[in-house]
């Protein structure tokens, strides 16, 4: 799932590449230098022998000398081949290939899908969908602090530096779930921001792509009425934005689809009504020293606000 | 019959009221305050030595509370607030206050003896440093206990670091701390940059420089440049924090990329800089374990050399995932993974070294053999590292972690645990008990795998480092939990090596002047050395002088025993050149090391502490400097005081 | 004194000089160890100025004004032409010329004060404060820097002096007026690169 073991496209794939040849390598030479070690320090000495008595081993260090300067060399040249493949890899050509732009904050993504057309622009958090085959590339950025993204299922990580812009192509060649996580340690909550991106079929992802496009449902029915109310007269519109309502604070997520999200705070929660509620209501609690304070509602409130969020499919 | 004895001197009674008047000259004053003006470099590296030990217990109890955290998926034991700050306290303590002080205090301890002279070139100095680093030492985890425990990392990368993102005091203790231990580091440094181009017996030309002498040499010139980095960069940050200056911020044309870049300039060397002392003291050990002279003398101080040159060319290695451009980013892969060239040199001339010899299987030995197991393995890890993808991958992950504690902990522990071993007859004069040895030994080894192996297969499952806590869904629990028991085993091995050491001050069987028939010169003096080191002071002819029959040796006359005199010879060939009347005792470094104290304390809180501090600064050290009567010189001896 | 190395021999330090001048010394030792940690302090400084002009379009960017050159010529002039009575003093020090030592070191010592004195307009000069942009804080730091370098040296001259208009003064203290000369030099030398980095350099580039 956040494995560099199991790569889910090319640019992974090259890596895991590299990394096997360099995992035998390793285990090959560790295994002839223990063996000598062993050897050196166990083997049967006479009696008679005078110190140092093998003018052989002269020669035996140089050989382990020219064969270390080869296997090195040979490193090299591997590594410059993959790297030069990586930097190869992304058709820059093709007219299909996708830029989304992902802004680190402490601690979680901001992931906007670039579009010619400004009204096709999208924007969500922590959750990055891609189509599958489909070079994507990811502009790094950051609002704060030093963060990394890494998704080992796709790419090395690449870190998001403020003052900086930094490109990373990625592509995934099957449908699946890969999670990454912020690799750069960033605060407090560092352990808690992650992220999952989920490569769907072309078609799957521009049907999701449609949905998340349009604004929020409104709300279904009355409970969810008062909650949207709840919502807008408290202190959630200063920092989250629901598309289709006034609220539209940048500095936290945006909530226009929440429900239809599989975690819930960056990766800290599986996003089910119950955790939904624990989480709003103790932020504080699950997640110590994340940015949301804990909302202090009557339990009416409360109830009518979760079946608001509950509805933004 | 100790082998001092042997030497011929004027007839032994002579030579032994010579010892007497000798050690009254070079003795401290007693008491607490004679304790405190001590400017012996044993004892005052005796005190660094143990100080650095605690640091280290103290950094390793922060790892286990790390380890505990970590065993269990959403385990509770620390929240990310003490879980942060003990891995910040961890790295710092062991790079800033255990491995680099502890090298280099061995370095003081015994560079002296070992080039056969009776102090440090600047004794004073050197006391300086010893109480900076432990007023240092001391402010750090004074402020952790008080709850103000650095959180941002050992390596603080800003602008997390800066107050925008950590309002408070906590990374401006850590700033501080930086600036001040690393006085004490660039003083070790040039102390023994000078004792060993001045102060080497006569005959102790460059070739016959022992090789522990060699490292710690090489060892000291990338302290200077190395230390000198690090210092200026902290100070930046605290400019930036304390008086709003904007290095590392990018909102006002700063740059967060040149924190990393003075970081690593300093950070990369920084463990060469603990592990090449590490070498110096396999290449020490090995001979007497062996029974023959280490193989490759020429070609090991060559590696040193090479390997301190390279390691200023690396830094940028630790920044690859900061999308350095690519074709820069070939040059720092071939000299990263040229730099295996050396150590390999070194670890091929080592195993020739045993294969040649007659190997004794004492625990020092032991120690060794571990160390190339060990060390062989996070050296592969490292070239393995030096390949950019794969790095991209590992980066910042246990994989990591897992290498570079095997080539710290594996690479420059386990010597440093070989050198103890090796040494501590010689510093107190009780051999360590070797049955503990061996369990200790054992345990270390196999708590060390235990620990940091599985970690090697956590990085590559995904598992970033600085992490407090993980979900269960990621599978990273079994291994974890290994982990965490393995380094229950390890803290098992650490606490048999407390007792032994603590056991065997009172009750070590007693150690000959040369217990392990070693060659070099430190084993031709008493154990423990008296005051004076040496008398007379020994030449050299070669570069096992403690294997030499002592009649052949040249020996030293003529220096005064009533005042402290020491022989000072020519840098290249040590030709005896003229003599040095080194200071006594003195409190002042001490009351220096108070003010530096005020300085760097005081302006955390305000800027004016930084001028208070140097207005307090001005009398000791015009008191330091000012010259003593000829009769105040003289009148340092018990007696006398 | 026979020769070391030979087998057996009884080196005879007795006739040896108990003071040296230069590298043959140990205090000139101290001397270049410390000049080399400061120089590598200044010329990381000096890097960091360069690094940092990268993200700026304008050196010094809008609205700061160039720093002001008569201030700090000066200065560099007055540093620059201290090495004379400097190397004079030294001289006389080799020569234990105890009135040629007094002598030139207080002309030294003074012109260090008017050194320190100018100092402080120096960072007039710059016409930024150090919290105004990475710029100011740059320019800031390097002048600082050699600033502090600057006063701990005159300190240390002035005890100097005061040691040799003492009654009794030994061959050894003449090996402290070598290496503050020696450390004087350095000053006055490094100071040429600051100057031209940070008063020349936003002309520059």
């Amino acid at each position: 799932m956040q494995s560099a073991l199991n790569p889910g496209g090319p640019q992974a794939e090259l890596i895991a590449r590299e990394s096997g040849w360099l995992l035998g390598m390793g285990a090959s030479v560790f295994a002839v230098t223990m063996a000598a070690l062993a050897y050196a320090a166990l083997h049967r000495r006479r009696a008679a022998d005078p110190q140092s008595a093998n003018p052989s081993i002269a020669r035996w260090v140089a050989a382990a000398l020219a064969l270390t300067i080869a296997v090195l060399l040979t490193n090299v040249v591997v590594d410059m081949r993959t790297g030069r493949a990586l930097a190869d890899l992304p058709d820059r050509a093709r007219p299909d290939a996708l830029t989304i732009e992902v802004t680190g904050h402490q601690w979680w993504w901001e992931i906007e899908y670039e579009h010619a057309d400004p009204s096709r622009r999208l924007t969500t958090a922590n959750e990055l969908h891609i189509p599958v085959g489909r070079p994507v590339k990811i502009e790094l950025r950051s609002a704060d602090v030093i963060h990394s993204f890494w998704v080992p299922g796709l790419h090395g990580k690449r870190d998001l530096i403020p003052g900086y812009s930094r490109p990373l192509w990625i592509q995934a060649d099957h449908a699946g779930v890969f999670r990454g996580q912020c690799a750069e340690f960033c605060g407090d909550q560092h352990a808690n921001m992650a992220l999952l991106v989920i490569a769907t079929a072309p078609a799957d992802f521009a049907r999701w792509y449609a949905a998340q496009l349009l604004p929020a449902r409104a709300p279904a029915d009355a409970a969810a009425r008062v909650g949207q109310r709840v919502f807008l007269a408290n202190a959630c519109v200063l920092c989250h934005t629901i598309r289709g309502t006034p609220a539209g604070g940048r500095v936290a997520p945006d909530l226009t689809h929440l429900a239809s999200r599989r975690s819930l705070a960056a990766g800290t929660l599986p996003n089910t009504p119950p955790h939904r509620r624990a989480w709003v209501l103790d932020p504080q609690g699950i997640k110590p020293g994340v940015r949301m304070p804990a909302m202090i509602l009557p339990a009416r409130d409360a109830e009518a606000l979760f079946a608001y969020l509950d509805g933004l499919q | 019959m100790s082998t001092t004895d042997v030497l011929r001197g004027p007839g032994e009674d002579a030579l032994a009221a010579e010892r007497r008047e000798l050690t009254a000259t070079w003795s401290g004053r007693g008491g607490f305050v004679g304790w405190m003006a001590s400017v012996d470099h044993k004892s005052i590296a005796k005190r660094y030595i143990v100080t650095a030990l605690a640091f280290f217990a103290l950094g390793g109890a922060g790892a286990l509370t790390m380890r505990l955290q970590l065993a269990r998926p959403d385990n509770g034991l620390l929240g990310p607030d003490l879980y942060n700050q003990m891995f910040t306290m961890h790295g710092t303590t062991m790079m800033f206050l255990f491995a680099v002080p502890i090298m280099e205090a061995i370095g003081l301890y015994f560079v002296p003896l070992m080039v056969g002279t009776r102090n440090v070139a600047y004794p004073r100095l050197n006391a300086l440093g010893y109480w900076t680093y432990l007023i240092g030492g001391l402010f750090l985890w004074g402020s952790f206990f008080a709850g103000s425990g650095p959180d941002t990392g050992w390596f603080s990368y800003a602008p997390l670091s800066e107050t925008l993102f950590s309002p408070g005091k906590r990374v401006d203790i850590w700033a501080q701390t930086v600036t001040f231990t690393e006085i004490a580091a660039l003083i070790a440094a040039v102390e023994i940059i000078v004792t060993v181009f001045k102060l080497r017996a006569p005959g102790m030309t460059l070739n016959r420089i022992p090789l522990f002498v060699w490292s710690m040499l090489v060892t000291a010139f990338m302290v200077l440049f190395a230390m000198s980095t690090v210092a200026t960069a902290s100070v930046m940050l605290a400019l930036d924090r304390l008086v709003d200056t904007h290095f590392f911020r990018p909102a006002t044309g700063g740059d967060a990329l040149l924190w990393q870049h003075l970081f690593w300039f300093f950070g990369h060397p920084e463990v060469y800089i603990i592990f090449l002392p590490a070498t110096g003291m396999v290449s020490t050990v090995l001979p007497a374990f062996t029974r023959r002279p280490v193989f490759g003398y020429t070609i090991l101080v060559f590696a040193l050399l090479i390997t301190g040159f390279l390691s200023f060319a690396l830094w940028v290695h630790h920044m690859l995932a900061t999308g350095i451009p690519h074709h820069g980013s070939s040059f720092y892969t071939t000299a990263s993974v040229m730099i295996a060239l050396p150590s390999g040199i070194q670890v091929f001339c080592w195993i020739a070294t045993i294969w040649t010899g007659r190997p004794v299987f004492r625990t020092p030995l032991l120690f060794v053999l571990g160390f190339l197991v060990l060390f062989v393995l996070g050296g592969l890890t490292g070239v393995m590292v030096a390949a950019i993808p794969f790095d991209l991958q590992v980066h910042d992950t246990y994989f990591v972690v897992a290498h570079f504690h095997y080539v710290l902990i594996g690479g420059a522990v386990f010597p440093l645990f070989a050198a103890i071993y090796y040494w501590y007859p010689k510093v107190t004069g009780r051999m360590l008990s070797e049955r503990l040895g061996r369990w200790n030994f054992w345990l270390l080894f196999a708590g060390f795998n235990l620990t940091f192996f599985p970690m090697h297969i956590l990085g590559l499952m995904g598992m970033p480092r600085r992490v407090y806590t993980y979900r269960e869904a990621l599978e990273w629990g079994d291994l974890n939990l290994l982990a965490t028991a393995g380094a229950l085993v390890l803290a098992l091995g650490v606490a048999l090596f407390v007792l032994n050491v603590v056991m065997s001050l009172g009750s070590g069987e007693r150690a000959a002047d040369n217990p392990w028939d070693a060659d070099t010169l430190e084993w031709s003096t008493a154990s423990p050395p008296p005051p004076y080191n040496f008398h007379p002071l020994p030449g050299v002819d070669g570069r096992s002088p403690a294997w030499s029959r002592p009649e052949e040796l040249p020996r030293v006359t003529g220096l005064a025993t009533g005042s402290r005199e020491m022989l000072v010879t020519t840098a290249l060939d040590a030709r005896p050149d003229s003599c040095n009347e080194p200071p006594g005792p003195t409190i002042w470094p001490f009351v220096t090391a108070l003010a530096v104290g005020v300085t760097f304390i005081g302006s955390v809180f305000t800027p004016w502490g930084f001028v208070v501090g140097m207005l307090l600064l001005l009398p000791p050290l015009v008191a330091w400097g000012w010259p003593r009567g000829k009769r105040e010189e003289t009148g340092t001896s018990p007696e006398a005081a | 004194m026979s020769d070391a190395g030979a087998e057996g021999l009884t080196i005879d330090a007795a006739s040896l000089p108990r003071t040296m001048f230069g590298y043959r010394g140990l205090t000139w030792w101290a001397t270049a160890g410390f000049m080399l940690i400061e120089g590598t302090t200044l010329a990381v400084l000096l890097v960091c100025y360069v690094y940092l002009r990268r993200s700026f379009t304008e050196w010094p960017p809008a609205p700061v004004p160039l720093p002001d050159l008569l201030v700090p010529s000066i200065n560099l002039a007055v540093l620059l032409v201290t090495i004379l009575p400097m190397a004079f003093a030294r001289r006389a020090a080799h020569a234990l010329d105890l009135r040629g030592v007094r002598l030139f070191l207080s002309i030294a010592v003074l012109l260090s004060v008017v050194a320190v004195v100018l100092r402080g307009f120096e960072f007039d000069a710059l016409n930024v404060r150090w919290d105004q942009y990475a710029y100011g804080s740059v320019a800031w730091i390097l002048v600082g820097m050699h600033a502090t370098l600057l006063v701990v040296d005159l300190v240390e001259s002035a005890v100097i002096t005061t040691m040799m208009f003492r009654r009794d003064v030994e061959q050894k203290h003449y090996t402290d007026v070598e290496e503050s000369a020696l450390y004087q030099f350095f000053l006055s030398l490094t100071w040429v690169p600051v100057y031209a980095m940070v008063y020349l350099g936003p002309r520059v580039f």
